[in-house]
C-alpha cells in the first residue's frame, strides 16, 4: 500500500496541477491546506516554503499525509480529473513532509501572554487547538490519561501509519510548541482547578456502541477498537481461525485487516446489512483489506450469535438495497425467508461508537456528543469543544479544522488575537 | 495498404524523397549513424562540419544540458560542441561510401575553414567525392576559425560575403548553402550578403548562444566542467519561434532559397517552416531526442496534411504564410471579444486570474459554480485568457454582420 512520490515523480506530478485559482481543492480540505500554493513550491522547488504552507494549515499533516480519507476531500473536487485523472494531493504533501521535517524548520514564536487553556483529549483536535493557540502565544495545558496522539497513536494499524510517524508528530507539541501534559483523567470541569482562561474539550468517543441481539455475551464476542489496540500493543488477540466482524465502518474493515494481518491463515468476514457503495470506510481501508484476503458479507442482516458455551456462527437475514435517505445513502430492506447460518469461532462488533457519561454541566445532544454553536462554544462561557466528541466518528482532518477553529473562538473570547 | 501521396521534392536540382533532412550535428558524426538515418527513411544527411586542420578539434564533455520542465525536460537543449573532429580524409570518404550505397539520397557536407585556401580545398575535395551538396557552417555558436576566431563569421556581412563567394568559386556547379545565425543586427543584410557572394541558399539558422543555466548553490553554470562552464548552442522547441521569424524575414525579402533549421519538433512545425519560406527542414534535436524512427511520423504527418489540404506536392506550402506576415502598424484593428465555451469550461479560474492580474480586469468569477464570464464593455479582446486555458475552451470572436468570425484558433 506504501506509495511514495520520489522527487522525479513528485515534480512530474506538481505539474499537473492546473493552480486553480479560488481552488476547489482548498475549500473541500477540512483544514484548508493551500494545496495549489503548497503544489506550486514543489514545482519550484522551494520544499521548505512548501512544508511551511501545509504545517501551518495542519499540524497532523503528516498523520494526514499517510491516512487522509483524500477521496471524500481534496480530490473529490480536483478540477484536473475533468481532463484525466484527479491530482495525487495527499500523496502531494507526504513527499513535503518526508522531505522536509518540522524541526528543519526555524520557528519565530511570541512569549506567553499569560493566558491559559486548558484541552481536556491530546487527540488531533486537541493538538491541533494547542498549536494554534502557540502562535499567539497563549499556553495550553493538555490533560491526557492515555498516550498523547489520540487514535492515529493510539487505534490505527502501524502498517497503515507508521508509528514513529504518529507519536513524533504528536510530541512536536512538547518539543517545537511548549505545551504541557498532564497524566490525568477528566470527567468534569471541576477537576481541572483553577488558573484556567478558556477550556477546550476532545476527548472523542471512548465508548463503543453495543449490539443488542441474542449471543452477544458469550465469551468469543469482542468489540474492535479493544482489539486495535490489542493489536497495536503487539499483544496477541487470541482470536479463532474463522471470524466474523459484524459493521461497514472504518473501524470494522480496520479491525478486520488487522485480525488478517495477526494471522494470514484466519478467515476473516465482514458482515454487514448495506452494499459495497454503502461501506462507510476510506478507499485506501477497503483496498488493503481485500489485498490481505478479507471477504465481505454484504447485504446481511446479524440477527443471533450461536453458540452455547462458545460462538459457533451467526444467523443473518438477506437484505436488499431500498430508495436513498434524505443524506442520499441507500437504505436496506429485509428480504422474508433468506435467513441462512455463517459459521464463526469468533465475532467482532465494529457498529459504531459513542460518547462516555462525561461532563454532565455541559448540555448534551440526544446522542450524547456535547453541543455547541457554530463557535464550537459549549453551552458553558469559556468552554469550547471539537472533534468526534462534537461530531461523532469523522476523520483526523475534521478534528483538525476543530481544533484550529475552537483556538480561534478562544482567542476572541479572550479577547482578541492580540491578548 | 493505404493510398499514399508523393512528398518528394526538387532541392536545388537535387531529388529528395521527402523534405526532411539530418543536419550536419552529431546525429551525421559517425558513419554508422548516417547509415541508419538513411536507412531508416531520413531524404538526406549533411554530415558534420570537417575541416583541414591538421589537429582535431578538443571537444569537451559533458558537452550537453538542457532546460524544461520534468515532464517534457527538452525545451531547449544546449551543446558546447564544436566541428566534428573527423578530418576532411575521413568524411571524404564517407561521401564516396554513403553515394555509393544511398544513390538516390542527398549525401552532403559542411565545412568549415580558416583561409580562402581552406574554403576552396574543401569544397573541392568534396566535390570531387561526389558530394550532392555543401553546406558552409558561418555560424557555430563557439565562433569560426579565420580572421576573428570566436565571433561568427555570419555576424559579418563583409566576411560573409567574401568567404561564400571563395566558397561558391570552388563548388562552381555543385550548390552551396550558407548556415547563417539568427544573431544578427539584420537579418536580411546577411541573407543579401549570401546572395551577392552567391550561393545557391541559405540554412537558416543554427544554434542560438545562450547560457543554459547556473547552479544556484554552487554558481556553476551549465553544463559544468570542473566548476566551469561556456555558453552554449541552443536548439529545440524553445527556439522554433526565433527560426520561424528569421526564415520569414529572408524570404520576405530575399529571392534565395532557404533550408530550414531550429527547433523544428515535428511535421507540424515543419509545415510552419515551409509556409514561411523554407523549402525543406533539418532536423538533429529531435532524433537526438527520440531517434532516426521520428522520420515516420514526420513523413506519414506530412502526407496526411498535403490530402487534407488538397496539395499535390510539399512545394505548394511554401511560402504560403508570407502575405500575411505584416508590421504590427499595417494590422487593420478588429474588434474582438473573449467568447467562453462553459460547456468545454472546467472551472479552473485561470483564465480570470489571468485577465484580472495580466489582461484588462474583464473576467468576472462566479465562485458557488466556478464560471468565469466575460464583460464584454472591459474584454479588449488581448487573448491572454486563451492562451491559458487548459482545455482550449476560450476563443477570440469578431461578429461580422450575421457570421461570426473566430481569431487565432488553435488547432
Amino acid at each position: 500500500m506504501e506509495r511514495k512520490l520520489d522527487r522525479v515523480q513528485a515534480l512530474i506530478e506538481a505539474e499537473r496541477c492546473l493552480y486553480c485559482y479560488d481552488a476547489p481543492c482548498e475549500k473541500a480540505c477540512p483544514a484548508h491546506v493551500p494545496v495549489p500554493e503548497f503544489i506550486q513550491s514543489i514545482r519550484s522547488g522551494n520544499l521548505k516554503g512548501a512544508r511551511e504552507l501545509v504545517s501551518l494549515a495542519n499540524p497532523s499533516i503528516e498523520v494526514c499525509g499517510e491516512v487522509c480519507p483524500e477521496e471524500q476531500f481534496c480530490q473529490s473536487v480536483c478540477t484536473r480529473a475533468q481532463i484525466d485523472s484527479p491530482i495525487r494531493i495527499r500523496e502531494l504533501h507526504k513527499f513535503v513532509t518526508d522531505n522536509v521535517k518540522l524541526s528543519d524548520l526555524e520557528f519565530d514564536l511570541p512569549p506567553f501572554n499569560g493566558k491559559k487553556v486548558a484541552i481536556v483529549g491530546g487527540g488531533p483536535a486537541g493538538l491541533a487547538c494547542a498549536r494554534e493557540l502557540r502562535k499567539y502565544g497563549v499556553e495550553s495545558v493538555i490533560f491526557e490519561k492515555k498516550e498523547l496522539g489520540g487514535i492515529p497513536v493510539q487505534e490505527i494499524s502501524k502498517e497503515r501509519l507508521p508509528e514513529e510517524i504518529a507519536r513524533g508528530e504528536a510530541k512536536q507539541i512538547l518539543k517545537i510548541y511548549d505545551a504541557e501534559v498532564k497524566d490525568e483523567k477528566i470527567t468534569n470541569l471541576n477537576e481541572l482547578g483553577q488558573g484556567f482562561d478558556a477550556v477546550f474539550v476532545s476527548t472523542g468517543l471512548t465508548e463503543e456502541l453495543e449490539l443488542d441481539i441474542q449471543g452477544v455475551n458469550l465469551p468469543n464476542v469482542y468489540t474492535a477498537r479493544k482489539l486495535l489496540k490489542t493489536i497495536k500493543s503487539g499483544m496477541k488477540t487470541g482470536l479463532g481461525k474463522r471470524v466474523g466482524v459484524i459493521g461497514g465502518g472504518n473501524v470494522a474493515v480496520e479491525v478486520a485487516a488487522a485480525l488478517k494481518r495477526e494471522d494470514p491463515s484466519r478467515d476473516v468476514e465482514v458482515v454487514y446489512r448495506r452494499g459495497l457503495k454503502e461501506l462507510r470506510a476510506f478507499r485506501d481501508e477497503i483496498e488493503e483489506a481485500l489485498e490481505l484476503g478479507v471477504t465481505f458479507q454484504f447485504l446481511a442482516i446479524p440477527l443471533e450469535i450461536k453458540g452455547s458455551d462458545k460462538v459457533e456462527g451467526i444467523v443473518v437475514r438477506r437484505a436488499r438495497l431500498g430508495p436513498p435517505d434524505e443524506k442520499g445513502r441507500r437504505t436496506f430492506e429485509e428480504v422474508p425467508n433468506s435467513d441462512f447460518f455463517i459459521p464463526f469461532d469468533s465475532i467482532v462488533i465494529a457498529i459504531g461508537q459513542k460518547a462516555s457519561d462525561i461532563f454532565p454541566e455541559l448540555e448534551k445532544t440526544p446522542n450524547g456528543l456535547i453541543k455547541v454553536n457554530e463557535d464550537l462554544e459549549t453551552s458553558k462561557k469559556g468552554v469550547f469543544a471539537g472533534g468526534d466528541i462534537v461530531r461523532g466518528a469523522s476523520t483526523i482532518v475534521e478534528s483538525v479544522a476543530d481544533g484550529k477553529k475552537a483556538a480561534q473562538s478562544i482567542l476572541k473570547y479572550l479577547g482578541g488575537q492580540n491578548v | 495498404m493505404f493510398k499514399k501521396v508523393d512528398i518528394s521534392i526538387d532541392f536545388l536540382g537535387i531529388h529528395l524523397d521527402s523534405p526532411f533532412i539530418l543536419s550536419a550535428a552529431p546525429p551525421t558524426d559517425e558513419l554508422e549513424m548516417a547509415e541508419r538515418g538513411l536507412e531508416e527513411g531520413w531524404a538526406g544527411v549533411i554530415l558534420k562540419t570537417t575541416s583541414v586542420e591538421g589537429n582535431p578539434v578538443e571537444l569537451k564533455n559533458p558537452m550537453m544540458s538542457s532546460f524544461g520542465p520534468m515532464s517534457k525536460k527538452v525545451v531547449g537543449l544546449g551543446n558546447i560542441d564544436l566541428i566534428s573532429h573527423h578530418h576532411i580524409d575521413i568524411v571524404e570518404e564517407r561521401v564516396k561510401y554513403l553515394k555509393k550505397k544511398f544513390p538516390n539520397k542527398m549525401i552532403a557536407a559542411s565545412i568549415m575553414g580558416a583561409s580562402k585556401e581552406d574554403w576552396q580545398t574543401l569544397v573541392l575535395r568534396l566535390k570531387k567525392a561526389g558530394a550532392d551538396l555543401i553546406e558552409c557552417s558561418f555560424s557555430c555558436p563557439q565562433g569560426s576559425m579565420g580572421e576573428e576566431p570566436g565571433k561568427m563569421l555570419a555576424q559579418s556581412i563583409e566576411a560573409t560575403e567574401k568567404v561564400t563567394r571563395w566558397v561558391k568559386e570552388g563548388a562552381d556547379t555543385t550548390p552551396v548553402l550558407i548556415k547563417i545565425t539568427p544573431q544578427v543586427t539584420d537579418i536580411v543584410e546577411v541573407a543579401k550578403a549570401v546572395k551577392r557572394g552567391g550561393a545557391d541558399g541559405i540554412t537558416a539558422s543554427n544554434t542560438i548562444p545562450s547560457l543554459l543555466g547556473v547552479d544556484i548553490y554552487t554558481f556553476e553554470p551549465y553544463p559544468t566542467l570542473f566548476g566551469e562552464g561556456a555558453y552554449s548552442g541552443l536548439s529545440g522547441p524553445a527556439i522554433k519561434p526565433i527560426t520561424l521569424r528569421t526564415i520569414a524575414e529572408i524570404a520576405k525579402n530575399v529571392d534565395i532559397v532557404i533550408s530550414g533549421n531550429g527547433g523544428a519538433f515535428n511535421w507540424r512545425d515543419a509545415v510552419e517552416f515551409m509556409a514561411v519560406g523554407a523549402s525543406n527542414v533539418q532536423f538533429c534535436t529531435l532524433p537526438m531526442h527520440y531517434g532516426f524512427r521520428t522520420i515516420r511520423d514526420l513523413k506519414s504527418g506530412l502526407e496526411h496534411y498535403l490530402k487534407e489540404m488538397g496539395f499535390s506536392s510539399p512545394m505548394e506550402i511554401v511560402g504560403k504564410a508570407l502575405k500575411n506576415i505584416k508590421n504590427q502598424e499595417e494590422l487593420v484593428k478588429p474588434e474582438t471579444r473573449s467568447e467562453i465555451d462553459l460547456d468545454k469550461c472546467i472551472g479552473c479560474g485561470v483564465c480570470y486570474v489571468a485577465c484580472n492580474d495580466g489582461g484588462h480586469m474583464a473576467i468576472s468569477w462566479d465562485s458557488v459554480n466556478r464560471k468565469p464570464s466575460v464583460n464584454e464593455d472591459k474584454c479588449t479582446g488581448c487573448a491572454m485568457c486563451m492562451q491559458v486555458c487548459p482545455v482550449d475552451a476560450i476563443r477570440m470572436r469578431e461578429k461580422l454582420d450575421s457570421k461570426v468570425h473566430y481569431f487565432a484558433e488553435r488547432r
